[in-house]
């Protein structure tokens, strides 16, 4: 099956390349009310404006949202090809996100090893910018990826 | 009786817990459990642009060695961290960060998620007068008790009675 691009198998990335992925997102009521509810977060700060209109004022996005969007946003430059997600590390929420709020990803290809014939491991350090240049989110991601050499 | 009156005679339902109520080593079983459908997983997908066919292509993941389509891990991370909310973060604080996330074994749709927290560290800020930092170890498991994730998490925590902390020089 060729349903996956062929420029983000294992051998295609580079320790230091660094990717700016090219579209962004609004975050709006669908992501955050949505997502938060879905995965039975109940902190109501997430989806009661009432609540926080004397605190952050409108709902604050659920960090968990923030760095699924972050992630979401580099996947198919990252892992579009990939077998396996690895972890997380180092996960910092630096600012906080709301509604209307749009969020862009940088990644960069911290290290590279080989797994086995057909895989390898890359780790990444993800960015989130929102439409002010603020950094809303920096972490690390480890993902096992298919090598061209296998499936391509 | 006034026609208002519930209101007077309604005592709070309370959620959540505070910076106090915290000990290190505590454990909580968390609430529900959530079963994944293939609904959930590939609108949690496609809704945050996670464009890996495994997560919404059944045969695509069937020809990687899956015998149904593969729960996105951001999912499996979030709904872990859900199900913690209400016993550790509903007292209110902003969320900071999460160290050590690592996914142990693909969740498949059909999978049902359980999670656990084991208190791990409190301390006072110096810069915080309404809140400590808390972290809790929160792991995941499947409907075999098989361990699907694990991620060591930190929050602001609200102080139940912010006068009575002592702020030290901690």
């Amino acid at each position: 099956m060729k349903l996956t691009g062929n420029n983000n198998y294992f051998e295609d990335f580079e320790v230091g390349q660094v990717i700016r992925h090219s579209r962004g997102k609004t975050m709006c009521e669908n992501d955050n009310v949505g997502i938060t509810l879905q995965v039975l977060n109940t902190a109501d700060a997430h989806f009661n404006e009432d609540a926080v209109k004397d605190s952050f004022g409108r709902r604050l996005q659920f960090g968990g949202v923030t760095i699924s969007m972050i992630i979401g946003l580099s996947m198919q430059d990252t892992g579009e090809n990939a077998l396996q997600e690895l972890g997380l590390d180092k996960i910092r929420l630096k600012t906080s996100v709301f509604h209307g709020d749009t969020l862009y990803a940088y990644s960069e290809v911290l290290a590279k090893s080989d797994l086995d014939g057909k895989s390898g491991e890359v780790r990444f350090k993800h960015w989130g910018i929102n439409q002010n240049d603020d950094v809303v989110f920096e972490g690390e991601r480890r993902v096992q990826i298919k090598k061209k050499s296998a499936f391509a | 009786m006034s026609e208002d009156s519930f209101r007077q005679r309604a005592i709070l339902a309370k959620k959540g817990h505070k910076f106090e109520d915290f000990e290190e080593g505590q454990i909580y079983e968390h609430h529900w459990g959530r079963t994944i459908t293939d609904a959930d997983n590939s609108w949690f997908s496609t809704q945050t642009l996670s464009f890996n066919p495994l997560y919404f292509n059944e045969p695509y993941a069937q020809s990687l060695g899956h015998k149904k389509m593969v729960v996105n891990p951001l999912l499996v991370f979030n709904t872990a961290f859900g199900m913690s909310v209400e016993d550790l973060s509903e007292g209110g604080g902003l969320f900071l960060g999460v160290d050590g996330c690592e996914f142990k074994e693909a969740v498949h749709v059909g999978d049902t998620l359980t999670a656990r927290s084991t208190v791990v560290s409190k301390r006072i800020s110096k810069s915080n007068k309404q809140a400590g930092i808390v972290s809790w170890f929160t792991e995941g498991f499947n409907q075999n008790g098989t361990k699907v994730v694990e991620f060591t998490r930190t929050n602001f925590v609200r102080f139940g009675n912010p006068s009575a902390i002592v702020m030290g020089d901690a």
